[in-house]
């Protein structure tokens, strides 16, 4: 399995135009949206984990897309010891997302998970914005 | 596309379907995390964001004319187009047009070298563009893009060693520079910016695992061995970062960015 990484693909991309009409509401609130995304496929009930540095001072929204129609999919965020860091979270159709405002700057992990999908293995794709 | 790295796989049960668990075993990833060759590296703009909210520094002094000629071997070149972007980023804080200018300019020179010029003429325009109408937020993003654009050009020409020299030519500056600012006024809010374990980690495993030819490079070679001298600087989670260590990170970082410039 790898994580994908860049602005083209297929089905990826069908899972990023989620991820990036659930962030469309946040630019409008000055959240600038980062140009990569992050992506892949996974199984039901798999979780996948990615180490990001995030900065004190900063807000940051993930916003996560799938393109299969009955998927729910999670995105949650936790600081380096484990606990949950995010302020709010939400579920929708095709998306979800997590918001943070770092209590402080260092590493913290991305989980990603296909909580149900009649699919065996259902694309996803990750990005984020901050202000 | 690029593939870049396996991903964690989260220990099986930590985490319910429904609500998210309120804690998940750290401890149980390391394991896995022996496998993970990558974090997402921050853009610049993130850093500089939370700059511009702690103060208003004094960025002319922080900023330096840039050199805008390949220095001759590509891994170099990398490193230089890197540290060049980061101080397109010190020259919009200083608000200073015509250097942004210049640094459009060498952004394009240098990948030309590299063989990435195609992916960063329409950055380039922008960013003499709206450096020209001082817009810059706008300048900002062109960075950050024109930082993404030149790592996926070279992702795709399979030079994903090269991309991750750009990668890290820009962090060293862009610390660099961050040091500069918070030793002449120190803070720990300030000093917390520093606090990068896993991208340290990130690079030092890249450079430790890249192609014997590129590790040759006196800048390259001289990179990965000062390059875990910071590692003990940025502290622990939650610790302080003292001014003493931002002293000796400046120190190491100013010294690696004249070494990467300084090459005819």
């Amino acid at each position: 399995m790898a994580l994908l990484q860049g602005r083209c693909g297929a089905t990826i991309d069908d899972a990023l135009s989620f991820a990036l009409e659930a962030a469309d509401p946040y630019v409008k609130e000055g959240f600038t949206v980062r140009e990569d995304y992050w992506g892949g496929d996974l199984p039901v009930k798999q979780q996948k984990a990615i180490v990001h540095q995030l900065f004190k001072g900063n807000e940051y929204w993930f916003w996560m897309g799938t393109d299969v129609d009955n998927a729910k999919i999670s995105v949650h965020i936790y600081d380096a010891d484990g606990n949950l860091a995010e302020v709010e979270h939400w579920q929708k159709a095709h998306m979800a997302a997590a918001r943070i405002m770092p209590k402080s700057t260092g590493s913290y992990y991305l989980i990603v998970e296909i909580e149900k999908s009649s699919e065996e293995r259902t694309h996803w794709a990750l990005a984020y914005g901050f202000r | 596309m690029k593939y870049l790295a396996p991903l964690l796989i989260v220990a099986a049960g930590t985490l319910s379907a429904a609500e998210p668990a309120q804690h998940i075993d750290v401890g149980k990833l390391p394991q896995q995390a022996t496998v993970v060759e990558d974090v997402i590296v921050p853009v610049p703009s993130e850093i500089f964001g939370v700059l511009d909210k702690l103060g208003t520094p004094n960025w002319h002094e922080v900023l330096r004319s840039v050199k805008g000629e390949p220095p001759g071997p590509r891994a170099e070149t990398a490193l230089l187009l890197g540290s060049v972007i980061a101080e397109g980023f010190v020259a919009v804080e200083a608000q200073e047009s015509e250097e942004v200018k210049k640094i459009g300019r060498s952004v394009l020179n240098l990948s030309k070298a590299i063989g990435v010029e195609k992916a960063v003429v329409a950055r380039s325009k922008a960013i003499i563009e709206f450096a020209d109408k001082k817009d810059w937020q706008r300048v900002r993003r062109e960075l950050d893009g024109a930082l993404a654009d030149v790592k996926q050009a070279m992702s795709e020409l399979h030079d994903e060693e090269l991309a991750q020299l750009v990668s890290l030519g820009g962090w060293l500056r862009g610390t660099e520079a961050l040091t500069q600012v918070v030793k002449r006024n120190y803070t720990k809010d300030s000093a917390e910016l520093l606090h990068q374990p896993s991208l340290l980690d990130y690079f030092d495993r890249r450079l430790k695992g890249m192609n014997p030819r590129l590790q040759s490079d006196p800048v390259v070679g001289k990179t990965q061995k000062r390059l875990p001298e910071i590692r003990p600087l940025i502290g622990e989670a939650n610790s302080v970062i003292s001014s003493k260590s931002v002293d000796q990170i400046n120190e190491i970082t100013a010294d690696l960015v004249k070494s990467i410039n300084s090459r005819e």
